[in-house]
């Protein structure tokens, strides 16, 4: 599991965390997603999770266009040369 | 962390004691106002305050946010920088997720900086139902003052990036009625991650505007100070008493107290405090403007996290109560709302540079409540028929917006093979960014928890300045309502008229877009 999913999963109330990592848990295995699959709501929790991680990843995310690093030094460097906040 | 956001912290917070010392197990500390929750409306009201020459105390429960540690990517922002993760939600059908911010900035700092003045037939609402003495008039100097404080302008069609340009097509090819929005926004580059912490520091939320100038101004911030109870005397407010991350007990005394901890948490903090509520609205009345969205694959590379997020809405059905505005973000927010499964998820997600997509929001007739069993709030909320009637007519709206603009597919939020039409509460997957109305204003007390000038019906100088107050559905992002409205009370608190004219001219001027 990546950082910030952890980091993500770890920032929620305690029965909510217990049951994300339970949902992650199963939506990563082939018979859990099956079992996950009879309550729809639960099914599609679990997809976003795996989602959410998956598309984490700096080289998923860079394949689609997307350099969050990037980002964050453009936005360090504009902040720093204009003295904002 | 940069020399400027080391600045910038150590003017914010922290700034003046005022009168302040120290006891046996924790410390007290006096000022005029005491403020609780540092976001739309307690940031807006200490800095009007403190700028007035008020001695003010601002207490947030959440931390300072370094901006140097924001990362661009969701997972870890969410966790980072919203109450839970970002994770509340409401039971009920559906079950809506309820996004918050928690920080110096509140919400203002995970919001889409959308900008609008709250409509003139809301207005009208709130004085034929509710007997509030607001209008486009009176508050016109509110907002004004507010959007030069913030730098509010339209997105540029540059700026707005493919995303936009697809909703603007579509718009344009069905004679819709639509626009660019207008932004909190200076020295926006576009980074695509409003939600998750601006990079750039562009979006002008209030921690590093209104915050910043009560620092300057004199006024103590307090963040990681979670305030338990609201001291009263007699029939009058003195104060509050709070916690701080280390265990130690705050007691500030102050001659008026103003809260502002957001529509779920206010009406909380006025329950466990014990302040009567002879109107039994409190908690009560909560709107949401729940809203879902739709991607769709088009032939062009849309790069829909190039550029401003929400920059573009289409307003033709908004008398019916459907708002529809463009949303988008990186691939793993993207990729956690895209309605598909399996094979199908994945090959969308590798034309994720051609994907766009569009939201919409529903100005809601249903009604929630806030209470707090076992210390931690539950949230019911049902969507109505009507409000479900709405979605369906969205969404519908959504598929023809997105075909006009030439889409090769179209991702409606709904289960495989349940057309717009048909759709039901349960099948429909929501979110609500604006909750609003648990303390609702209202001029008799029997009605609401608040009165015309936000004071609490029954007690005497306890103010509520957030989305509480606000006592119906808007049917636009309420973030200026709620600074407006905070304005105005910080003005009457003062004594004195609100004038448009900025606090600072040679500050405010630099500020002023182009």
């Amino acid at each position: 599991m990546s950082g910030g999913l952890q980091r993500f999963i770890a920032a929620a109330p305690w029965p909510q965390r217990a049951g994300l990592r339970l949902l992650l848990a199963l939506g990563r295995r082939p018979r859990g997603a099956a079992l996950l699959g009879r309550v729809p709501l639960l099914a599609q929790l679990a997809r976003s999770l795996v989602a959410l991680g998956r598309y984490d990843e700096p080289a998923v995310a860079r394949a689609l266009g997307w350099d969050a690093a990037a980002v964050v030094a453009r936005g360090r460097e504009l902040r720093r040369r204009e003295g904002r906040p | 962390m940069s020399a400027a956001g080391s600045g910038r912290r150590s003017a914010a917070v922290g700034a003046r004691t005022g009168h302040a010392s120290t006891r046996a197990g924790g410390s007290r500390l006096e000022a005029d106002f005491c403020v609780v929750g540092a976001g739309a409306g307690g940031a807006v009201a200490a800095a009007e305050l403190a700028e007035g020459g008020a001695r003010v105390i601002l207490l947030e429960q959440g931390p300072w946010h370094d901006p140097d540690a924001f990362t661009a990517r969701p997972p870890e922002m969410l966790g980072r920088l919203y109450r839970d993760g970002g994770q509340t939600a409401t039971l009920g059908s559906p079950p809506i997720a309820l996004p918050l911010g928690r920080g110096l900035g509140g919400t203002t700092l995970v919001n889409s900086g959308t900008c609008f003045r709250t409509p003139p037939h809301v207005l009208e609402r709130w004085r034929r139902e509710f007997g509030l003495q607001v209008d486009e008039d009176s508050l016109a100097p509110c907002f004004e003052r507010v959007e030069r404080a913030l730098s509010v302008a339209a997105v540029t069609p540059e700026l707005a990036g493919a995303n936009a340009g697809v909703a603007r097509r579509g718009a344009e090819r069905l004679g819709w009625s639509h626009g660019f929005l207008r932004r909190n926004a200076r020295g926006c580059v576009g980074s695509g991650v409003c939600a998750f912490g601006c990079p750039t520091s562009a979006k002008q939320h209030t921690g590093i505007t209104y915050i910043p100038r009560a620092a300057a101004a004199g006024a103590r911030i307090v963040p990681g100070a979670d305030v338990r109870e609201v001291l009263v005397e007699g029939d009058r407010a003195r104060g509050v008493l709070a916690r701080t991350g280390r265990g130690r007990r705050v007691q500030v005394r102050a001659s008026a107290v103003v809260l502002a901890c957001g529509t779920i948490h206010t009406p909380l903090l006025l329950e466990r405090s014990g302040i009567p509520d002879a109107s039994r609205q409190r908690g009560r009345n909560l709107s949401l403007h729940p809203a879902t969205a739709a991607f769709a694959l088009m032939d062009e590379v849309v790069d829909m996290a190039h550029g401003v997020p929400q920059s573009f809405f289409v307003d033709q059905f908004a008398s019916e109560g459907i708002m529809i505005e463009t949303i988008a973000g990186p691939p793993a927010y993207a990729a956690a709302s895209l309605p598909l499964d399996g094979a199908a998820h994945a090959a969308a997600m590798a034309s994720y540079r051609h994907l766009a997509q569009i939201g919409l929001m529903v100005s809601d007739t249903s009604r929630g409540r806030v209470r707090t069993p076992g210390g931690r709030p539950l949230i019911r909320y049902d969507l109505v028929e009507a409000d479900v009637a709405k979605f369906r007519a969205g969404l519908a709206r959504l598929q023809q917006l997105f075909e006009a603009a030439g889409a090769r597919e179209v991702y409606l939020p709904l289960p495989a093979g349940v057309p717009p039409e048909r759709a039901t509460a349960r099948d429909l997957k929501l979110m609500g960014f604006h909750p609003l109305g648990t303390a609702r204003a209202h001029a008799r007390a029997t009605q609401g928890v608040t009165d015309g000038n936000l004071a609490v019906h029954g007690v005497r100088d306890l103010y509520v300045a957030d989305g509480s107050v606000v006592p119906s559905a808007l049917g636009v992002n309420p973030q200026l309502t709620i600074m407006a409205l905070a304005t105005r009370l910080a003005f009457r608190l003062l004594g004195r008229e609100v004038t448009a004219a900025p606090h600072r001219p040679e500050e405010e001027k630099s500020a002023c877009p182009s």
